[in-house]
Order: C-alpha cells, then sequence, then structure tokens
C-alpha cells in the first residue's frame, strides 16, 4: 500500500484527491458526506456577500454519446450567509480533522475586505484559504473573480492583503480566461502566496436551441456566458499547470485542476507538476464514490511501478516539457499498418488523403485481396491516422531511425545567425 | 516527383558541392524556400567560386542545417 498522503503548502490531507470549491462543497452536509466516501480534502464553495442566483444554472455538451464531455454553469458563489458556511466548516473540520477544508474566498478588491473574511474564516479552523480570482461569470461583472485575476497587479496586490491577515496557507486560484497564466502566477507569487490553484471555468456559451434560437442554458429566453470545465478542458489545464511548473519564477506548489476525471488523469496532472488535484465535473456527473475507484488506482499505479508515495511522482514529467523550439526536428516516426488487424475500413486512408500527407496507398496483392500500405519514406509521422483508426493495434507508430544527429530548431536558427551575422535577429525572428 | 524523391535530389545536391570543398556560407531565407550560398575557397587572388541552391523541400533544410552546425563546430561529416 502506497503512502497516498500529500503536503500543499503545508495543508496535509490523506490522499491527493479534492473537491473543488462549487456545488459539490456548498454545505456541510455534502462535504462530510465527501469525506465519508474518501475525499481527502474539499475546497469549500466560495465564501462572500452572499448572493442572488438566476433558475437553470447547469448545461453539459455530450458528443457522439459522450455525456458531460463539457460541462457550462452561471451559477456564482454562495448565497447563503456567512455564519451559516462557518458553522458547518467547524463542525466538519471537528468531525474531520485529519482531511483538509480550504475555504475559498471572493470580496471586492479592498484591502479591508479581505482582512476581515480571512480573519472570520480562519476562526473555524480552516486548513488553508483558497482566493477565487478565476469565476469568469456574474462576480466578473462586479470587479471580481476573473475580472480581477486578469490583471496581475491585482492578483498581487490582494494576495498581499490576504496573506497580510492569514495564519494558514494560500492558495491563489487563477483563471484560464487569460494570454499567459504563468504572468497572474507569478504575480500571485510576488504577493506571496503559499500556492497556486489551475485552473477556474473558460469563458464559454454551452449552445444554441437551434429551434427556439435561445442560448443553452437560458433564463427566461435569455443567456450570459457561463464557465466551461469538465473532461473538454482537461489538456488547456494541464499545458497551464505545466507551464507553471517549469516557470522558475513560479517556485510555489500547484493543485491542479481541470477536467480530471479518474486516477489516470491524477497521475497526469501530478507528474506535470501538481501536488494534488481538485476534482467537481466528474463527482457532479458519477457522485462522490467516483473517488473509491481513483483511491484504488492510484494505489496500485504506485505499487506497480514500486513507489512508495505519491509525492514522489510530483513533476516528474515537468523536465520533459519544454518549448517547440527546442524539439529535435530530426527525430522521426512513422505509421505502419498491421494487416492481420486492420479491418480495412479506410478510416486511415481518407484522413491521410483528403487532409494530411497523401502517404497511404491502397494496394492489391496477388490474389486480388485489397490491403492498405503506408509510404514510409513520404510519412511525416503526423499520427493522424492512428487517431482516426477505431481498431487498437492496427495502426503503430514506431521510431524510424535518422542518420542526421539531433538538431532543435533553436540550435537552426542560432547557427544560420552566426553565419549571416544576424544572430540575435534571426533568433528573435 | 514525390517529395521524398526531390530531397534525395537537394541532398545530393548539397553533399556533392560539400565532397568538392564548397562551404556554406550564406542562407536566405524566403517564400520560396533557403537559398543556399556555397563558396569554395581559392588558393590563388581569384575570386572564390560560388554556387548557390534553393532548398525546397523541408527535409533537405533540416539536412543543410545539421552540414551547417558542423561545419560551425569544424567538425564536416560526410
Amino acid at each position: 500500500m502506497a503512502d497516498l498522503r500529500i503536503n500543499l503548502a503545508g495543508i496535509k490531507s490523506p490522499n491527493p484527491f479534492w473537491l473543488a470549491s462549487a456545488p459539490p462543497t456548498n454545505s456541510g452536509y455534502q462535504v462530510q458526506r465527501a469525506f465519508e466516501a474518501g475525499w481527502g480534502g474539499a475546497v469549500w464553495k466560495t465564501l462572500g456577500d452572499p448572493i442572488l442566483n438566476v433558475s437553470s444554472r447547469f448545461a453539459a455538451v455530450s458528443f457522439n454519446g459522450q455525456r458531460v464531455a463539457g460541462f457550462n454553469n452561471i451559477e456564482l458563489i454562495t448565497d447563503r450567509p456567512l455564519e451559516v458556511n462557518l458553522k458547518e466548516i467547524y463542525e466538519t473540520k471537528k468531525r474531520f480533522p485529519d482531511h483538509a477544508i480550504i475555504a475559498s474566498l471572493m470580496v471586492e478588491p479592498k484591502q479591508e475586505k479581505w482582512h476581515e473574511i480571512v480573519k472570520r474564516v480562519e476562526d473555524t479552523g480552516v486548513d488553508g484559504l483558497e482566493l477565487n480570482f478565476g469565476c469568469p461569470h456574474g462576480m466578473a461583472e462586479r470587479g471580481m473573480g476573473s475580472a480581477s485575476g486578469q490583471v496581475p497587479e491585482l492578483v498581487e496586490r490582494q494576495t498581499y492583503w490576504v496573506k497580510e491577515a492569514a495564519k494558514t496557507p494560500v492558495i491563489v486560484k487563477l483563471t484560464p480566461n487569460i494570454t499567459d497564466i504563468t504572468s497572474t502566477a507569478e504575480a500571485a507569487v510576488k504577493g506571496g502566496a503559499d500556492a497556486v490553484s489551475m485552473i477556474n471555468t473558460i469563458n464559454s456559451l454551452a449552445g444554441v436551441d437551434i429551434d427556439t434560437w435561445n442560448t443553452i442554458p437560458h433564463v427566461g429566453g435569455k443567456g450570459a456566458h457561463g464557465g466551461y470545465c469538465g473532461p473538454a478542458v482537461k489538456p488547456i489545464a494541464l499545458h497551464m499547470v505545466g507551464e507553471c511548473a517549469r516557470n522558475p519564477r513560479i517556485p510555489i506548489p500547484i493543485s491542479g485542476i481541470g477536467g480530471i476525471s479518474n486516477w489516470q488523469n491524477a497521475v497526469e496532472f501530478m507528474l506535470m507538476g501538481a501536488t494534488g488535484v481538485q476534482v467537481c465535473t466528474a463527482a457532479m456527473h458519477h457522485g462522490f464514490r467516483i473517488v473509491e475507484d481513483m483511491i484504488e488506482g492510484l494505489n496500485n499505479y504506485l505499487d506497480d511501478k514500486g513507489i512508495s508515495s505519491v509525492m514522489d511522482i510530483v513533476g516528474k514529467s515537468v523536465p520533459k516539457y519544454s518549448d517547440w523550439g527546442n524539439l529535435d526536428l530530426n527525430y522521426n516516426i512513422t505509421a505502419r499498418i498491421n494487416q492481420d488487424v486492420c479491418i480495412e475500413c479506410n478510416k486511415c486512408y481518407i484522413a491521410c488523403e483528403d487532409t494530411s500527407h497523401q502517404c497511404i496507398d491502397r494496394l492489391v496483392d496477388s490474389n486480388g485481396v485489397s490491403f492498405l500500405k503506408v509510404r514510409e519514406e513520404d510519412c511525416v509521422g503526423c499520427n493522424l491516422c492512428s487517431i482516426v483508426c477505431p481498431v487498437d493495434g492496427a495502426i503503430d507508430m514506431v521510431e524510424v531511425p535518422n542518420d542526421l544527429p539531433p538538431m532543435t530548431w533553436n540550435e537552426r536558427q542560432a547557427a544560420l545567425g552566426l553565419l549571416n551575422g544576424t544572430a540575435e535577429k534571426v533568433v528573435k525572428s | 516527383m514525390s517529395e521524398h524523391q526531390q530531397y534525395v535530389l537537394e541532398r545530393e545536391q548539397i553533399d556533392d558541392l560539400l565532397q568538392k570543398g564548397y562551404k556554406i556560407k550564406k542562407v536566405i531565407e524566403s517564400l520560396s524556400g533557403d537559398i543556399v550560398q556555397f563558396e569554395q575557397d581559392s588558393n590563388t587572388e581569384e575570386e572564390p567560386t560560388k554556387e548557390i541552391l534553393l532548398i525546397l523541400t523541408p527535409n533537405a533544410r533540416k539536412y543543410f542545417s545539421v552540414k551547417l552546425i558542423e561545419q560551425a563546430q569544424g567538425n564536416v561529416q560526410l
């Protein structure tokens, strides 16, 4: 049995699976049931001035039979008085002292507002604070959430104000609705953050009803943009985690969020630098008990790898994540079709012929039997054929030896710059 | 002619010049491909002999780049 305990900036939890600040952590009843199911921590649904919500709040994007491939919401932060939440946080922490409870906070960007809520929340015994600089809908129109999270100066200043008052670790939750998330992550570091979490939801409109012409969701015939999450956003979140993890100016732990639906996703985020993960959509789709499979799967994975502690995998893939300019231009792979497995559906042929590099031939053998074959010398190794292939094992992407040594774009451009006497200009262009 | 065949042809042209003692002196990257200027140093006071190749295929552009790096390292290998 591997040790699944994590320590994220001083916040300890029995496993790396936390519920993210969202509807599943709205109340003590829910969080306590989550802890009973096995969740290691919970980030309480964002506390602040109680808001008013609308009816019709969620929408999901299904794709080819996959329910909830993406999830959109226009629900705001807690609509319950602070005292009610604080009482339930206190009771929950008392009942589950070894589980992590982090309070998500959002107030106006004013020093006294932050000081007040930090002091009142910390009195409940929370293990940490998470500053919600990420919600893109509703609250952003009032200058909070992603509106302040998109401005590095505001992130730094508000983090600093919180740190003035806080005694527990402060996690800054970042919005992905920004060109470069490292700029706001660096601002959080400058403000004194103990950790960052990412990503919050992405600006979105789930759909338009082509019969009624209403938005999805709509509130009495009118809609507004929401926040998108769920499996569809995982690649975006993973990239942002990786970008922060490999940035030396962001030397603080990361709590990974964004489409994490199973233990494998959690491992990916941790390998890419997250110390722990937060989950929302998967729990909303399947219930709290999904954490049982997550814990079992993660434990088995670590045991199979001979790894004694989950903390030992944190960041192991980060050195493998770099800039395009550092990739080897002379590394080659090619597609190989396994004739024994191929069902000759021609998906690969059509994909390659119509939208890629026209390097799959449809041939007929001496017995008149048709088959597909890759012209390896023309294959650029794009992977498209293996991506569209419906049969596992029908197409392998295999390494091809190259007689040329490794060479990156950056190395090439540096050599050209030296040759032409325009090194700086060429490298920058 | 397939792109691979064109690459082989361009690579042979590059190798041919390098084997004759030419060195890459200038590269101009353009919308039409890379214009690679080769020069062969002469032992006399005559102007060095110049040859210019327009390299079109991506693999040949990688190939001359490798040769350029080797040339810069004083380690031309053919």
